[in-house]
């Protein structure tokens, strides 16, 4: 084994012990342990799913705006959901379903903290490892499993589901209810499985950010990032096992006869289903007791990345830790008792509406503390404008931008009306969905270098997000005034409705969908840039190419095996001291001691 | 900037409980969590089994929660009595908690053919419980009450089959034990497994009851 040469960052270390590399192909690469190669497997899986749900959306808006028109290649691939190449409606909304679960599931949860996170968390917290990397390992393989059940849902007799990602009962429950066949199934399966996966890494991260931190790294030194990991993976493990509970449940009332969401004297179709007394509004308990805490799920790896990356990059510490700490804790607490707001309209009552709401508008208390502590560290700093403080910087005005339309929605008297409108798909996708994908953006570009040892293009980076910032505002922001109209979401057909005529809704529509494309042709630019930088970017051998303070910044590039080589490194201080006064450079690593940081000088002088 | 690389001596690895059958090789350790921390390795896994356990509760909680919800629901749910067979399986389990107390007591004063012995045991017991089980669908049958049949007997499915899921990995640990011990290699995480398998155990235990009181009193 080669020895690692630790770096003179480190002030003081403990030895411990190396562990061996493995020769062989499969057991490096494909069923391997090491955290890096499965937070990598973990992204490539979230690559794949994140282009094929971005295709999915692109068919979604092409019908919208072209219902009639004929795309031989559809006709070709879709023989039965596109006949001649013409999308039916029903096929609308499998892909619209197939586009919600394949974003949610596999990019959303996946990418920021199985990929990321597993990446990073044990290096910076000074571990060889996660707690159990076998259970690692089984974590990604399961959640492969889960991404193929997904993926075979398009293939079989019927075609994908068709009752959103959100899998309402009854037409998720009740086979008769939709033509499709086995793709339900497929699909409430593939989310159990999913579960199942989310469940094991959650245990792992918190184990291994509660056990596994170096000396001297208390948790109130932890980086801003570890804590959102820490919060995420907790959120996980009390979400998730409520969700694979009623997937269990629908999974029943689907293929064995029981009736836990499906009403009795229900008819479809002139027949009359064979179920008595169960309850779809159960369903959407269930569900959204999970899909809430979901939504930090995603959302919050992101902060974390953007905390970090923003005060990198204005030199200046995160303003105000602490209180982003105790923020990214009421998020995650408050998360958990708000999801009455998603049923506004299921006919709950009025109090149990205003107490969910009052509670709904608390959180925007943490959130506001965040965005505050976020301007706060950039206010004044010395700022470099390199493209990873682009794209969080884009993620605070599009977190902000998303979180106002949540207080509209928040509100139960203004939510009857908005609800079900493109309202409401403006505002989740600006705050969910591209918000969290702009946080993976800047992770990917700030930890390229520390991963591959290259750099990506800087040139490219920055044209990407220029338009891809420019076009998501494009796509979403007049979604907002459609949904004011109200314009409902989830129809296929919008060019024939009659009321919408007069509104320019069709014109709007239009212009969304040229958005989107072009959006979407931005992607490929970053795509060529991931790929061609991997094997042809510019060198980068450097340990700390951004002048960061945190450990992965102190170790060999690309890291080596077991991170720190048998060492683990002492931590003096917290994860953000840029510009001290006093200090020798405008940055001190958290591995560095006083002396290093002020000299000798300084502490001879007793200051 | 100088380096200034002080390694300090790395900490006695000092082992919990009683005496050990044969000498643990020091750098190996339970996976490669590393670090320092290699010697508490022992807490680590209980602290596991305590965040498992957490996700656990939530599934068992939202089966409550809709269990309770559904019941008050509509008119079609039709209390049953309970298999009496359950009261012995729950004996069973009762039981299988002193067994796997047992095996640790064994271990722990470093007696390998007790432990293998006492872990055997419990898994017999274990697999007792959900022989048990089965026999409680079948009396229900019997009676023509199935899965289906009404919201009442689909939770009674649901539960006792979701717990009975859960024991079965309960079993496959103890059986993983078992395997290991008789092979009577160098088995660092040994001590580990033992007492996170047996604190998951007696969780199951908890569970049951619960369980069973649920079906008992909220009929």
């Amino acid at each position: 084994m080669t020895e690692v040469q630790l770096s003179p960052e480190v002030a003081e270390f403990t030895e411990v012990h190396r562990h061996p590399e493995p020769k062989r192909f499969i057991w490096k690469y494909i069923f391997s342990v090491d955290h890096k190669i499965i937070g990598i497997q973990y992204l490539l899986l979230a690559l794949v799913a994140v282009f094929v749900g971005m295709a999915l959306s692109l068919l979604v808006r092409l019908r919208l705006v072209w219902p009639a028109e004929s795309i031989p290649l559809l006709g070709w691939l879709f023989p039965v959901g596109a006949p001649d190449g013409v999308m039916t409606p029903e096929f609308y909304l499998a892909m619209l379903t197939m586009h919600g679960t394949m974003m949610v599931f596999m990019v959303l949860t996946t990418a920021p903290q199985g990929g990321f996170g597993n990446y990073f968390l044990p290096i910076q917290i000074g571990a060889a490892d996660m707690a159990f990397p076998r259970l690692n390992m089984l974590s990604f393989w399961t959640t492969f499993v889960s991404f193929l059940l997904l993926m075979a849902a398009f293939f079989v007799e019927g075609g994908a589901p068709m009752s959103g990602w959100t899998g309402y009962p009854p037409l998720s429950a009740v086979p008769e209810a939709t033509v499709q066949g086995v793709g339900q199934d497929l699909w409430i399966a593939s989310i159990a499985v999913f579960c199942i996966a989310s469940l094991l890494a959650a245990l792992n991260f918190i184990v291994t950010t509660l056990d596994l931190r170096a000396e001297g790294l208390t948790m109130m030194r932890l980086p801003l990032t570890c804590w959102t990991w820490f919060v995420t993976a907790i959120l996980a493990l009390l979400a998730f096992g409520v969700l694979l509970a009623a997937g269990v449940l629908l999974l029943m009332d689907r293929n064995v006869g029981t009736s836990f969401f499906v009403p009795g004297g229900l008819v479809v179709s002139d027949k009359q289903i064979d179920h008595s007394g169960g309850s779809p509004i159960l369903w959407q308990h269930l569900f959204w007791f999970f899909g809430h805490p979901e939504v930090y799920i995603a959302i919050l790896p992101g902060m974390g990345v953007t905390s970090h990356v923003l005060s990198t990059f204005a030199r200046k510490t995160v303003f105000g830790y602490k209180a982003m700490v105790y923020a990214i804790l009421a998020i995650g607490l408050l998360g958990f008792v708000v999801w009455g707001h998603h049923m506004f309209v299921s006919g709950m009552s009025p109090m149990s509406a205003m107490v969910f709401s009052v509670l709904t508008m608390c959180i925007g208390v943490p959130s506001a503390i965040k965005t505050f502590n976020w301007i706060g560290t950039m206010w004044g700093g010395k700022i470099r404008f390199t493209s990873p403080m682009l794209y969080s910087i884009g993620f605070v005005s599009l977190f902000v931008s998303g979180g106002l339309s949540g207080i509209f929605l928040g509100q139960p008297t203004i939510d009857l009306f908005f609800h079900d409108t493109y309202f409401v798909v403006a505002h989740f996708h600006l705050i969910m969905g591209v918000a969290a994908i702009f946080g993976m953006f800047a992770g990917m570009t700030f930890w390229f270098p520390k991963m591959f040892a290259k750099r990506m293009d800087e040139r490219l980076s920055k044209f990407h997000f220029w338009v891809t910032f420019t076009g998501v505002y494009a796509i979403f922001g007049p979604m907002h005034y459609l949904g004011m109209l109200p314009h409902p979401r989830r129809y296929a057909e919008i060019t024939s409705v009659d009321y919408l005529g007069t509104t320019g809704a069709e014109g709007l529509h239009w212009f969304i969908t040229i958005a989107a494309i072009v959006t979407i042709l931005a992607q490929f630019v970053f795509l060529y840039n991931f790929i061609y930088s991997i094997f042809k970017g510019a060198a980068c051998a450097e340990e700390n190419p951004w002048e960061a303070t945190t450990l992965e910044w102190a170790i060999p590039t690309p890291p080596p095996h077991d991170n720190f080589g048998g060492k683990v490194p002492h931590v003096y201080r917290g994860a953000y001291d840029f510009s001290l006064p006093g200090a020798k450079r405008d940055f001190a690593m958290q591995c560095n001691n006083d002396e290093a940081v002020y000299g000798a000088a300084k502490e001879a002088s007793g200051d | 900037m100088p380096a200034t690389l002080t390694a300090t001596e790395p900490r006695p690895k000092t082992r919990r409980g009683g005496g050990d059958f044969v000498t643990v090789p020091p750098v190996r350790d339970g996976g490669w969590g590393g670090g320092p921390n290699d010697d508490r390795v022992v807490q680590r896994y209980k602290l596991a089994t305590w965040i498992g356990m957490g996700g656990i509760v939530m599934f068992f909680a939202a089966m409550t929660s809709a269990m309770v919800v559904r019941q008050g629901l509509a008119g079609d749910w039709q209390p049953f009595s309970l298999p009496p067979v359950l009261y012995a399986s729950t004996v069973v389990l009762l039981l299988s908690s002193f067994t796997v107390a047992r095996a640790r007591h064994e271990a722990s004063s470093g007696d390998p053919a007790g432990l293998r012995r006492w872990v055997n045991i419990s898994a017999i017991l274990g697999l007792a419980f959900l022989a048990g089980q089965v026999l409680g669908w079948q009396a229900l049958a019997v009676r023509g009450i199935y899965l289906a049949s009404n919201p009442a007997s689909s939770f009674y499915y649901v539960l006792t089959a979701g717990h009975g899921a859960h024991l079965l990995g309960g079993i496959v640990a103890l059986g993983y034990i078992w395997a290991r011990v008789r092979g009577r290699r160098p088995w660092p995480t040994r001590e580990a497994a033992l007492e996170a398998m047996a604190l998951y155990w007696h969780f199951m235990d908890v569970l049951w009851i619960y369980i069973l009181g649920l079906l008992l009193f909220w009929r």
